[in-house]
């Protein structure tokens, strides 16, 4: 059943091009699928990479350090490409940050595990 | 703004006639199977997470009453070891991940956040229905695990036990867990966009319902918390199927990493479940006192404190699991910061009570056993929260004693509350008052007896989840399951009289307790888009105006069963002033 208080009293046609906006404020079909398909292939790259990375050994003690880089990487790149926070308005990149900082928590209190594990207390 | 106002004022607007029934409503605009399967009506959808969950709380139920009859004789009264095993996970499965989670959100969050502000739906409609399918589907998986011989790794699925010895069917459970998982994510995403974008014209955040903001922040919850388990049961489930190691220390993973992962989830999924709950005593026990809230930015503020909160202190179920010392230190301290924002509701809920014209209706019993049972599980959480003490009640029955006073006598009760509540708003229908009483009576009463020998019991040292024990424990142990025996005779009753009200029940009008907020407005049950398509609701002061006596819009509140005119508080101009030093009885909020 149709809703009238979701469904836009106007429908806007969608403009040719790039930036188009949805009748619910969404925007949509802002990156070329040429571009999407590329960062596709570079975020595959770099899982590539990760996963010789983690075999090979090359970098030694630095291999996490690097595979946890590549990691952010391929995060940032589907946050802007594939989630549109390249587009998207300060709430949105706000949201987006607020949920990084709540990875944050979870990753500080929980290397207070971690890191402290092994000291003996007195 | 704040107010003072006294209970000795002038009757300031004049209640509004009886709203016509809604030709057609939501229940009767269309009656096939398939309407109901393909609806996007918000109200529609809170039904069938009501019917969902109810099957899953007997299940659960059943699985308890296995566990609780097992235990009357110290080697086990009749099922063996394993199937004990796979009886209390079974019941923690389904009574967290496919009741006490969606229960509060899934059903009443559903019915009434859009009518609460004033909106025709949700603001994702098909994402709603698809949130009960997603749901259902991971139930199902959930069910598959359960019949094909359930799991016996208890509800938090601990490996290396889970990836590497269990034979039982952790595999389809896991990925039901998984799956409802996102069920929780649309329905805490579609909630918080309804709350931010389509309040009606004067809802402004100051005058949203203390339900709205409880669940506005379980939402927060949700959306930040479930997909961290969800990546968790991933990884458990790509050690056991893969032998890849990630938390088995056989093959270089950490058991450890699972703990902080699941916890940082787990713990504040308990939030999830017992915010909702809170959400609607505060309704409740407004409404049964005829009280403004005391103190409503307090509570509002309080429940996004306890979500915030609730996500630092993930640790304190784990300080005898091998972390470090410092970091106990600090959980055990961020677990005590937990309690302020708790208690500032309680005190709060007191305080609207205090010198409130009480009335003891099903909805209020519960409330009032909501209150004290919640208290009694939140400081004997503390007890838990102190690394020495923990020490000593860790993995015993103290923690199941505690965990049942905060989920069962909280969330459960507050469940019961809300649906009694606003039954005759959903059905249109009243219930038996005087067997709704009764049941409500009967479960409190049932739940203590049940609860409180486990705390002795657990102080004096029997672990959770054994099967057997030593004999001087017996007789908490039969007291205990003499005491379920009650609890499951008093949710038997509501399961008679709330179906035979929609036969049998006495017409509800538009507002049968006199309540205050939006969702009264509109007719019992309502219509297809909530309100008057002519005349959508203008929100002109608070959600709790008992001692202005007015609803949301300004308009007059009509008598509640049993309370007349005596009872409304606008109608006291000709009473005296009631003694006693507090003369500012509330305030006007928004």
């Amino acid at each position: 059943m149709a809703n009238p208080h979701t469904t836009p009293a106007t429908a806007t046609p969608p403009a040719a091009g790039h930036d188009t906006h949805g009748g619910h404020g969404v925007i949509g079909h802002v990156d070329s699928p040429g571009l999407l398909f590329v960062v596709f292939l570079v975020v595959i790259g770099l899982f590539a990479a990760n996963v010789a990375m983690s075999t090979s050994g090359a970098l030694g003690k630095y291999t996490l350090f690097a595979q946890l880089a590549i990691g952010a990487v391929q995060a940032t790149f589907v946050g802007l490409y594939f989630m549109h926070l390249r587009h998207g308005d300060k709430v949105v990149v706000l949201t987006a940050l607020a949920s990084v900082f709540w990875m944050g928590i979870l990753f500080v209190l929980f290397m207070s595990d971690y890191m402290t594990r092994n000291r003996v207390m007195g | 703004m704040t107010t003072a106002v006294t209970t000795a004022g002038p009757k300031i607007a004049p209640v509004p006639p009886e709203p016509p029934p809604a030709e057609p409503n939501y229940l009767n605009v269309s009656y096939s199977l398939w309407s109901w399967l393909t609806t996007v009506d918000h109200k529609r959808i809170g039904l069938l997470y009501l019917i969902s969950i109810s099957v899953f709380f007997v299940a659960g139920g059943v699985a308890a009453g296995v566990v609780r009859l097992n235990l009357l004789s110290p080697d086990g009264a009749f099922v063996n070891e394993d199937t004990y095993n796979r009886a209390f996970t079974g019941h923690g499965v389904l009574m967290l991940f496919f009741f006490l989670i969606p229960a509060v959100p899934g059903v009443l969050g559903n019915f009434l956040i859009p009518m609460m502000i004033g909106a025709k739906d949700l603001a994702f409609p098909k994402l709603n229905l698809a949130s009960w399918y997603v749901f259902m589907v991971g139930a199902g998986f959930g069910v598959w695990a359960l019949l094909a011989g359930g799991i016996d790794t208890g509800w938090t699925l601990y490996p290396p036990y889970s990836s590497r010895s269990s034979t039982s069917n952790v595999i389809p459970g896991v990925f039901g867990v998984f799956i409802s998982g996102f069920s929780s994510i649309m329905t805490g995403l579609n909630i918080m966009v309804t709350v931010h974008k389509m309040r009606a014209p004067g809802m402004t955040w100051g005058r949203l319902p203390l339900f709205v903001w409880s669940l506005y922040a379980t939402s927060l919850i949700q959306l930040l918390g479930t997909p961290v388990v969800a990546i968790t049961t991933v990884l458990l489930m790509v050690e056991r199927v893969a032998g890849i190691g990630i938390f088995d220390p056989m093959i270089g993973g950490d058991p450890v990493l699972f703990q902080h992962l699941f916890w940082f989830y787990s713990h504040p999924a308990v939030y999830i479940m017992i915010l909702p709950g809170m959400g609607v005593i505060s309704e409740v026990l407004t409404c049964f006192s005829r009280k403004n809230i005391f103190g409503y930015h307090a509570v509002a503020w309080s429940s996004m404190g306890i979500a915030v909160v609730g996500f630092l202190l993930w640790a304190h179920h784990m300080f005898v699991a091998g972390i470090s010392f410092y970091s106990a230190l600090l959980f055990s301290f961020l677990s005590m910061l937990v309690a302020v924002p708790s208690a500032i509701k309680v005190f709060n809920w007191t305080g609207t009570l205090y010198r409130g014209s009480i009335t003891f209706q099903a909805p209020m019993l519960f409330g009032l056993g909501f209150v004290v049972l919640f208290v009694i599980g939140g400081l004997t959480g503390l007890f838990l929260a102190t690394l020495g003490t923990d020490i000593h009640l860790h993995d015993t029955y103290f923690v199941v004693a505690h965990f049942h006073f905060v989920m069962v006598g909280g969330m459960v009760l507050g469940y019961m509350a809300g649906i009694h509540f606003w039954w005759p708003k959903m059905f249109g229908v009243m219930y038996s008052d005087w067997w709704s009483r009764v049941a409500a009576a009967i479960i409190i009463v049932g739940f203590f007896l049940t609860f409180v020998p486990q705390f002795v019991l657990g102080y004096h040292g029997m672990p959770r989840r054994y099967p057997n024990y030593p004999a001087e424990f017996q007789v908490y142990n039969v007291m205990s399951t003499a005491g379920a025996s009650i609890l499951g005779l008093g949710y038997l009753l509501p399961a008679f009289y709330l179906p035979l009200s929609l036969v049998f029940g006495k017409k509800a009008g538009a507002n049968p307790w006199s309540a205050t907020g939006l969702e009264w407005v509109s007719p019992s049950p309502p219509p297809l888009f909530n309100f008057d398509e002519a005349n959508m609701p203008v929100v002109v002061c608070g959600p709790y105006e008992y001692a202005l006596g007015v609803d949301q819009l300004g308009r007059g509140l009509p008598p509640g069963p049993g309370l007349g005119e005596a009872n409304d508080p606008a109608s006291k101009s000709e009473a005296p002033a009631a003694p006693g030093p507090m003369k500012k009885e509330t305030e006007v909020v928004g």
